[in-house]
């Protein structure tokens, strides 16, 4: 009752309850670490697989992701499933820095060491963003930026070409229509470096291959992807 | 989690100016995002010089500038500079804008006002509501309404002639503190920046389940207008009853028509016991209301009630236009002359209700949340009337009863006319955590009861772990059967086929939290409440409401209220004694007949 009373921590951005420290409460921590438990992620593309299987997905044993390696916060299902929705759809930016933090835990323990120089976020085109009044992959990378202090290149990879949402599309129809979707507007600002590319999910990884082709043709080094969801590799399981 | 992805997406960023117009005598403020259709209105009103002071801002930004100087002299012309210091000064020190220059010799040129059709068509839809833009395009898709004119000129148009308010979603107060003009609140606005205009923005996130309220984006008002529209269908709105009214229920509902009546009140609440048919009371009001050609809304935090209450009101009312607005209803934006509408969605009604009927004041997620008081005072009209309908009223509107404040007609029996279940306390200051033997024992002896009686039993704990704890230790107990014994809360995947299985009477002993202390109705049944001293979660109202689900039917109109704890506290008390003092007073009116 008297932590009640004279509570000095904040209350989690998701549930409400009071709590003293991290991104969200402990309940909703516990919550999350569930939607990965009794997985692993992939060695290159991230995308969780059964504890027991290889270490490496099927679909990176047919051909290797272009990007050097991506990882995810978590499994695209349960409360995470449910922050992503209410952040992408209703706009609901509270949730912003937490999912940063997270974010910058998962960088941080896939990359050790390895610094990258320019976090780039993934584009919307300029209608798009102009219905959504934010992207959510760009508030995340400043989050993430913010936590990392790295610096944050929102104009170096634009959108110009209007796709129809990934979202119900098959592996090859998501490639196809994302042909030619990107442009990288300054190159001098990537040559040789190594970039973090931001996206909220990733499904077949059609969106962070194609981004990763143009920031490599524009002179890029190596492109590590981070995530806050990816898919589960199960033979009944689809996102 | 909400399936449908997303809300109607804002296209429209208001960014306008504030400007000042000169007349022979008087000047005027006003703010614009077309000024060359303010231009074409001032001119036609005998107005001449035209004059912007700042910038493109947001909405938001513009209003509070327009509202800070509305009542400023303004009578006198080339005060302009003087103004735009002042403007420019007041949003540094107040909002952190940059300085502008003053747009000098800016020119304005005049637009063609709207097609009048159009005009009236857009006037006639806005009637009574609040909307989004992009929610005003939703509801002329439902009323196969098309308009070749920009929505938000025609909009804009009706602002200048008074028919609709302008106000933005997220504006300032006199002290430049932001506020949600949507909902009322300021204590969860975010800043950000929005994509779409590139301006400073602020989001608020108390509303945000019903679109994004933002700092540039606009608010259309219309309040209902004061002539009586008149029906195309006789009038004759007396309810179709399907049983007769008690005598308790006759006079409640005789005193519920004339607070509408008489109108001299605005509030009034209407205080029933549970399971006394306060709903069928309220008729009464509504058909007075309706029959004066007025507009009636029935509003309550559920879905489920709505839902139901919809069907049976339509049986009631079969010759009136109801209609049903809830989270998912195809048909939201069309009139009616009652609307039933969850809380929630009385944040889309502007002045509009004679009669505001509010159901299960106390109930989640009315209770403490005052975004949804205000949006429900929004939602009823300047000379409308309201009238709370509960078994457990919250304090505020206890103390302005015994304030005189407040109106008030209690309705203290039910229609079987059988006094209420008085709760038997039993206490035990050692009485601890499962596995204690006493806490059994209290239980056995209660369930025996029960079961002697060849009735049901709701047992309530204060906990989902507690619901699983318990369900264990009966099942073990080896004195009752396991399959006579079953858990449900909140989260729980089976919840809706356990409880139907228990109203159908498949198993005697239900074990469950505070998510069954509305809505369920089970004739023959006893109730347990176990740690009733647990005051975080068993206050007084929640135990009221406990205690009423029981004797609801006249084949067992008196059952068995438990309330077991260590100690007795004041919520066990106070709602011990507000049972009685009911009982008392339907004694004293000579509504219990047995």
């Amino acid at each position: 009752m008297l932590n009640l009373l004279f509570f000095k921590g904040k209350f989690c951005t998701w549930c409400g309850r009071p709590f003293r420290y991290g991104a969200f409460c402990h309940n909703c921590l516990e919550k999350l670490d569930y939607s990965k438990q009794q997985l692993k992620p992939c060695k290159y593309c991230g995308r969780f697989l059964p504890l027991n299987s290889s270490d490496i997905c099927s679909q990176c044993q047919v051909e290797l992701p272009v990007f050097h390696k991506a990882r995810a916060v978590g499994a695209y299902r349960g409360i995470l499933k449910e922050m992503i929705w209410e952040l992408k759809y209703k706009g609901r930016r509270s949730l912003v820095k937490p999912l940063g933090q997270l974010l910058a835990n998962i960088t941080i323990k896939a990359l050790r060491t390895e610094r990258p120089h320019i976090i780039v976020p993934v584009p919307l085109t300029k209608f798009r963003l102009r219905a959504r009044t934010f992207n959510q992959s760009e508030l995340l990378a400043l989050a993430l930026g913010k936590e990392l202090g790295i610096s944050v290149g929102n104009d170096i990879l634009i959108r110009t070409k209007e796709t129809i949402p990934q979202a119900g599309l098959s592996r090859q129809q998501r490639w196809r229509n994302l042909a030619g979707a990107f442009r990288v507007k300054e190159p001098s600002k990537i040559r040789g470096s190594h970039l973090l590319l931001v996206d909220d999910v990733l499904t077949t990884g059609a969106t962070a291959s194609v981004c990763t082709h143009f920031l490599l043709g524009s002179g890029a080094v190596k492109i590590t992807v981070v995530t806050l969801a990816t898919g589960i590799e199960k033979s009944n399981y689809s996102l | 989690m909400n399936k449908v992805k997303g809300y109607p997406q804002s296209f429209f960023c208001w960014m306008g100016y504030v400007y000042l117009v000169y007349g022979k005598n008087s000047g005027h403020l006003g703010i614009s995002h077309k000024p060359g259709l303010d231009f074409t209105f001032w001119v036609r009103q005998g107005y001449k010089n035209f004059k912007l002071l700042t910038p493109a801002l947001p909405i938001g930004t513009a209003a509070f500038f327009r509202d800070l100087f509305l009542k400023s002299n303004l009578d006198r012309e080339g005060n302009n500079k003087q103004l735009i210091n002042k403007i420019m000064t007041i949003g540094r020190r107040l909002l952190g804008l940059t300085s502008w220059e003053p747009t000098k010799g800016a020119l304005v040129e005049p637009l063609m006002p709207p097609p009048i059709d159009e005009i009236e068509l857009i006037k006639e839809i806005m009637e009574g509501r609040i909307f989004w833009r992009e929610e005003l395009i939703q509801s002329m898709i439902e009323n196969k309404i098309k308009v070749r004119t920009p929505l938000e000129d025609i909009l804009h148009w009706l602002h200048l002639k008074g028919d609709i308010l302008l106000f933005p979603g997220v504006g300032y107060d006199a002290n430049g503190k932001p506020c949600c003009k949507r909902c009322g609140q300021s204590t969860k606005l975010i800043k950000v920046k929005c994509a779409a205009c590139q301006s400073e923005d602020f989001v608020c996130e108390e509303c945000l389940n019903m679109g994004q309220s933002r700092l540039c984006r606009p608010l259309y008002a219309r309040q209902k207008s004061e002539k009586i529209a008149k029906r195309d269908y006789e009038v004759k709105c007396n309810p179709k009853l399907e049983f007769d009214l008690s005598l308790a229920q006759k006079d409640a509902y005789d005193k519920a028509k004339d607070f509408v009546a008489k109108g001299k009140a605005k509030e009034c609440l209407l205080w029933a016991v549970c399971g006394a048919g306060k709903t069928e009371v309220a008729y009464g009001a509504i058909t007075t209301v309706l029959e004066r050609g007025g507009k009636v809304l029935y509003t309550c935090p559920r879905r489920e009630v709505i839902r139901e209450l919809y069907l049976r009101l339509r049986s009631v009312w079969p010759q009136l236009s109801i209609k049903a607005v809830y989270g998912g209803s195809t048909d939201k934006y069309s009139q009616a002359d009652l609307i039933l509408a969850t809380t929630h969605q009385t944040l889309r009604f502007y002045r509009m209700f004679d009669l505001v009927i509010l159901d299960e004041v106390d109930a989640f997620p009315l209770a403490g949340n005052p975004m949804l008081y205000h949006v429900v005072e929004r939602a009823r009209h300047q000379s409308g009337q309201v009238l709370w309908l509960t078994a457990t009223p919250p304090t505020n509107l206890i103390e302005r009863v015994n304030r005189r404040e407040l109106e008030v007609i209690y309705l203290p029996a039910r229609h079987h006319g059988y006094p209420l279940p008085e709760p038997k306390i039993i206490t035990d200051p050692f009485l601890k955590w499962f596995g204690n033997k006493r806490v059994l024992k209290f239980l056995i002896k209660c369930i025996e009861v029960t079961l002697k009686q060849r009735v049901q039993i709701l047992v309530f704990v204060s906990s989902v772990m507690e619901v699983k704890k318990l369900v264990k230790l009966l099942a073990n107990c080896n004195l009752i059967q396991p399959s006579w014994v079953r858990g449900c809360y909140a989260n729980c995947s089976r919840r809706e086929e356990i409880i139907n299985s228990f109203r159908k009477g498949e198993f005697p002993i239900l074990v469950t939290t505070t998510v069954l202390e509305r809505g369920v109705t089970i004739p023959r049944l006893n109730v347990l409440v176990l740690y009733a001293d647990d005051e975080r979660v068993f206050d007084n109202n929640t135990l009221v409401q406990i205690a009423g689900r029981v004797g609801r039917a006249s084949t067992y109109p008196q059952g068995n209220v438990w309330f077991i704890g260590q100690r007795v506290t004041h919520s066990m008390a106070s709602a011990c004694k507000q049972i009685k003092n009911f009982n008392q007073l339907a004694y004293k009116r000579g509504y219990l007949l047995k």
